[in-house]
């Protein structure tokens, strides 16, 4: 055995014989291996994505809603007519603050004003120190219940709609997301919030107006939400949530929507609820599968802190409490423990059913975090999701990762197999070109493997140079996609390697049998050879 | 000890149905230093006999002592061994690497012993060769480069690179004229004489057979004379004179 070197000055000698042919077959290698890096970047992109997107998207996240909307149903308390479910017990704040939704809503869907006023002085009924008590909110005169008439469906899931132990009932408290986030062990973070319907518009110029999602929100929001971005400023501050401030992070869309695509509205005034509010951030998505669209609920909304909503609507009750774990496989046992916690919380009898909702986020990530593509493959693979853990999604989604990858994979063993015949076919015509010389090559002591060793390490050398090649024009290929195409890739060091000993290990494959032919040629025949 | 010892050697070329006994039993024996002459008609079994000695082709029967071992029966890759180490080839037509150097061409044989040898040392052995043969200003051309006395001198050094015991040239002149063919003819004696190298040399022409110490002649794959010969001197030739710029 010689050096390698020796055996690479060789097959490049003999390979700049043929140059058209050699560029041909080369070309053909570099295409295989090419296919196989662009494709490994996209299967890892895909990897990565997806485990981005599980977190991202919740499938650490657990969402504590207020009431219980299963025990309705299970209690067969169906909702024969939407008034009764606003019969009392009704606490006054809340229902003042449920008519002021009600009020957005309907102007949002192009009321006029004067007559929802109107329609909603009608009603009346409601008692005269509560509206006198609603603070800000006694500037507008709500005296009845909207919903009697209209069945605006996001309606029925706000704050206000209020019936203890059934439906959706305002029983969570700020004190139950601090006991969540301090009593149960793997508990990353929990955030409270209060979500409505809003109508915002740019303080000075009330044409710009936009009605979106409103989250009153604590400042530790980000870290649950691990897709986030903040091209402009950053999220409310700790201490902002504190002291209550009318301080507003906006959605990337929200913003666009407002201030013009791709403003910084940062220092900016809008108004909500005829209050003045600073912006002090934009927050977007990096996640290729997450663009910030109308009526999402994370980019089409607004973010103030929760202790502003709970001030200027004079509230105390939470709709949701987010909660992520520090381990996604933690999930269910820890759902299992905010429920305990919360029944002993809200003094729940055995008996009695809970008046809250506790749901992991396996179900709406999809809906968020993921590719369509991707969500359907999965959502094929799935009877029922509201069963699905955490657990179970992952295998699916790796599954169809891995349907994803053995596809590509099979792109490009497709090209390296073309590729490799290419090679072989360049030896063939090599070694008939050559028939004299390993004739003489023969005589003058060279044994079988010599002879098959340098035409293997022909073979080998034209595919390592088209395999480098290959290499590199596949990471510009997985760039280009991911430009073009916003899909995700991700180019390992790892990759590369492996790229070029497949592109090695396939020199030998198509080197094998050129080389064996010419390992046995005759040493008279070959030199006699014309 | 004979170099060469060939016992009833016989080799049958089938084709078909038609059997052609290129050689019918030949035994000879060449000691060394001795410069044997193989003469004969075309079709007569030169080179079948060449090929054998060569260790190129086995014999389809009897037995070829090279050095005093049997090598009838070896395997192709032991062959290979032997015709590195003790055989080096002078042909007809040079048998040059195109595009590859005089002195890689010297090389080739290097490349091919065991242990093997570091490329420096390979290089140096070849630009030895190379000197002896008077080519040291040409170790770095190309065989286009060369004249056809020149090719055939590369072709020489090559054969001597790896030292070896026998040199088997097959109709060494054929593609060269009067004069080259002298000087060539001139290298071999040298050789003979200098290193005690024992020469096989097959050629149609009796006036290269002349240079031999021994003439055997061939006919129908039998020997049909084998004789000591005087050998014939360069300086007996008229041309000898311009010789050297013929190069
Ligand atoms: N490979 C072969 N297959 C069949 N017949 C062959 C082969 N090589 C040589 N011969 C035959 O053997 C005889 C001797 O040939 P050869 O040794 O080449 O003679 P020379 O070299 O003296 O001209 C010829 O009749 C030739 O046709
Ligand atoms: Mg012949």
């Amino acid at each position: 055995m010689h050096s390698p070197l020796h055996y690479l000055l060789l097959g490049l000698t003999a390979l700049l014989r043929n140059r058209l042919q050699t560029a041909l077959a080369m070309l053909g290698v570099t295409v295989g291996v090419g296919a196989l890096v662009a494709s490994l970047a996209l299967g890892r992109g895909a990897q990565e994505s997806i485990k981005d997107q599980l977190l991202a998207a919740g499938a650490n996240m657990i969402v504590v809603t207020a009431g219980n909307y299963a025990t309705q149903k299970t209690q067969g308390t169906e909702p024969a007519a939407d008034h009764a479910r606003f019969t009392p017990p009704v606490d006054p704040l809340q229902f003042i603050a449920r008519l002021a939704a009600a009020r957005r809503d309907l102007l949002a869907r192009g009321y006029a004003a004067h007559n929802i006023d109107a329609a909603l002085r009608a009603g009346a009924g409601l008692p005269v120190s509560a509206v006198a008590s609603t603070g800000r909110l006694q500037r507008v005169h709500f005296e009845d219940d909207p919903m009697a008439e209209h069945d605006h469906p996001t309606a029925k899931e706000r704050l206000g709609d209020s019936m203890a132990g059934l439906g959706a009932a305002a029983t969570l408290t700020l004190d139950d997301a601090v006991a969540i986030r301090e009593q149960i062990p793997g508990v990353q973070f929990a955030a409270s919030g209060v979500h409505e319907n809003a109508r915002i518009a740019v303080d000075g110029d009330p044409t710009r107006q936009w009605f979106t999602r409103m989250h009153g929100t604590e400042s530790r929001l980000p870290d649950i939400r691990r897709g986030w971005v903040f091209p402009f400023g950053e999220f409310l501050t700790e201490r902002q949530v504190a002291d209550a401030e009318q301080v507003m992070v906006l959605g990337r869309f929200a913003a666009d929507k407002l201030f013009g695509a791709g403003a910084n509205p940062v220092g900016k005034r809008v108004i909500l609820w005829n209050q003045p509010f600073e912006v002090v951030g934009v927050v977007g998505s990096t996640s290729w599968a997450q663009q910030p669209a109308a009526g999402d609920d994370q980019f089409d909304a607004l973010y103030i802190p929760v202790t502003t909503v709970h001030r200027l609507l004079n509230l105390s009750k939470l709709n949701t409490i987010t909660v992520t774990t520090a381990s996604a496989g933690d999930t269910t046992r820890i759902a299992g423990e905010i429920t305990a916690l919360l029944r002993q919380r809200h003094g729940i009898g055995e008996a009695m059913a809970d008046d809250f909702t506790v749901r992991t986020q396996a179900q709406e990530m999809l809906g968020k975090g993921l590719s369509p593509e991707l969500a359907r493959i999965v959502g094929g693979n799935l009877a029922t999701m509201e069963q699905l853990t955490i657990e179970q999604l992952s295998t699916s989604l790796q599954r169809a990762n891995r349907t994803m990858l053995a596809l590509l994979a099979g792109v490009a063993t497709v090209s390296l197999l073309v590729g490799g015949i290419g090679v072989m076919n360049l030896l063939l015509l090599s070694v008939t070109q050559r028939t004299r010389e390993v004739g003489l090559r023969m005589a003058l002591g060279a044994r079988r493997r010599d002879i098959a060793r340098q035409f293997v390490s022909e073979a080998v050398v034209l595919c390592l140079v088209g395999g480098v090649l290959g290499a590199g024009f596949g990471v510009l290929a997985a760039n280009g996609l991911e430009e073009f195409f916003q899909w995700s890739t991700a180019v390992s060091p790892l990759s590369a390697v492996l790229a070029i000993a497949v592109a090695a290990a396939l020199g030998v494959l198509s080197g094998v049998y050129p080389a064996s032919r010419a390992a046995q040629l005759d040493p008279i025949g070959a030199l006699q050879h014309e | 000890m004979p170099v060469i010892s060939l016992q009833n050697l016989k080799k049958v070329y089938k084709l078909g149905d038609n059997t052609v006994n290129a050689l019918r039993g030949v035994s000879l024996d060449i000691e060394e230093g001795e410069f044997v002459a193989i003469t004969g008609p075309s079709g007569s079994g030169k080179s079948t006999m060449m090929h054998i000695l060569g260790c190129l082709d086995r014999p389809t029967e009897g037995h070829y002592l090279l050095n005093g071992n049997d090598v009838s029966n070896l395997s192709r890759d032991e062959l290979a061994d032997i015709r590195n180490r003790q055989i080096g080839f002078v042909f007809q037509g040079f048998n040059l690497l195109p595009r590859t150097t005089a002195a890689e061409n010297v090389e080739v044989p290097l490349l091919y012993s065991r242990p093997v040898l570091p490329a420096s040392e390979r290089r140096a052995r070849a630009l030895e060769a190379l000197r002896a043969m008077g080519l040291t200003d040409r170790a770095f051309h190309h065989p286009s480069q060369l004249s056809g006395g020149q090719q055939q001198r590369v072709a020489i050094a090559r054969a001597l690179v790896n030292r070896p015991t026998l040199i088997l040239a097959d109709e060494p002149t054929g593609n060269l004229d009067t004069a080259t063919s002298i000087e060539v003819m001139r290298l071999l004696q040298e050789l003979r004489e200098k290193q005690k190298i024992t020469i096989v040399l097959i050629t149609h022409e009796p006036d290269i057979a002349a240079y031999g110490t021994r003439i055997i002649a061939v006919r129908d794959g039998i020997i049909i004379s084998d004789k000591p010969n005087v050998p014939r001197r360069v300086s007996d030739e008229p041309e000898a004179l311009p010789l050297a710029a013929v190069g």
